[in-house]
């Protein structure tokens, strides 16, 4: 796979990581409490920072660590049942994105079992410091685990096959882009949006992005198996 | 105001069931008022309006549940300031 190749379907995987909801509610829910507890804008300002880079160094150690496990295991040449299992995990995580990321109910509801939702809420209404938000921010990412970890070995299967300097930009991309969700949210807070109007927006149009999640999932998974399983067990034969 | 005895169960019984507590409605309302940027004063006003005639429904039961008490007082809020209204609501559905 050449490198242009390469880091389009990082940055594809990237923008899927990105349309998954739990750190942008962890966040709308932290700037309403820091908000209504009459905290000073700069307080705001700092928790929600905190918890946005939280969220951006723990996806960038989780697809490093993902992406040495693959090198400890398989080095540069990873087997291609390894990228036909990446490619059923990405297919199966988008059709369960398909069938239940969202709850059936009114709001911005996920599939987070209740005691795990009830205990982000509780510890985001009781996050008053900076270092507590960077450590929520570090959790969000972790309780998405289920949804993220396709794209994530996926992302981590084409960086390894790249030369070193392009596997730090790749995990670069990947950060950046898995936290671009965050960072509109953060900067619309931090320049006084209503948080109304965006958990609105995020309600009206849930059902769109629960559907483009899954199907973005599906394309990537299809895309991958034909041009890195298909063509390899084709041209080998 | 007559003082209200009625009893709250939360989360469906999962904790323990609290007597009403006005101070604790009224800030619950303000923070949502402030959460969509509303001046204190207003924010202050509108929760003891919104408290006002929550308690009004109140008077006659002696137990409500923690969720009925946020539809209530969400309806009430909303004919204050729907936009905290909906904040308000949606609390508990956002994660």
């Amino acid at each position: 796979m050449d490198i242009p190749t390469s880091l389009a379907i990082v940055a594809f995987a990237a923008l899927l990581h990105a349309s998954f909801q739990l750190s942008v509610s962890v966040l709308t829910l932290l700037s309403s409490h820091s908000i209504g507890s009459k905290r000073p804008l700069k307080n705001l300002l700092s928790l929600t920072t905190s918890f946005v880079i939280g969220a951006a160094v723990m996806t960038l150690l989780l697809l490093s660590f993902v992406a040495l496990v693959v090198i400890s295991v398989y080095e540069t040449e990873v087997p291609l049942v390894v990228w036909a299992v990446a490619c059923g995990l990405l297919s199966g995580v988008g059709i369960a994105v398909w069938i239940f990321y969202y709850r059936r109910e009114q709001g911005t509801s996920l599939w987070l079992p209740r005691g795990t939702a009830r205990f982000l809420s509780d510890r985001t209404k009781a996050t008053t410091h900076p270092a507590e938000a960077f450590s929520l921010g570090l959790t969000s990412v972790i309780a998405e685990l289920l949804f993220i970890i396709a794209p994530l070995l996926v992302s981590a299967l084409v960086l390894v096959e790249l030369p070193a300097l392009w596997q730090l930009i790749g995990i670069a991309v990947y950060t950046v882009i898995a936290s671009l969700s965050l960072i509109i949210v953060w900067v619309l807070i931090g320049s006084g949006h209503a948080l109304s109007g965006i958990q609105k927006w995020r309600e009206s149009n849930k059902r769109f992005l629960q559907f483009a999640a899954g199907s973005g999932l599906l394309i990537l998974g299809i895309f991958v198996y034909v041009s890195k399983v298909l063509s390899t067990a084709v041209g080998g034969m | 105001m007559a003082s209200v005895l009625s009893d709250v169960i939360k989360r469906e019984g999962q904790r323990p069931t609290e007597s009403f507590s006005q101070s604790k409605l009224e800030a619950s309302l303000v923070a949502a008022c402030l959460s969509v940027r509303s001046p204190i004063g207003q924010a202050e006003s509108i929760a003891k309006n919104v408290c006002k005639k929550v308690i009004e429904w109140l008077e006659s039961k002696p137990e409500v549940t923690s969720r009925d008490l946020r539809l209530v007082a969400g309806r009430h809020l909303e004919a204050h300031h729907p936009d905290a209204a909906y904040l308000y609501q949606q609390h508990r559905v956002t994660l």
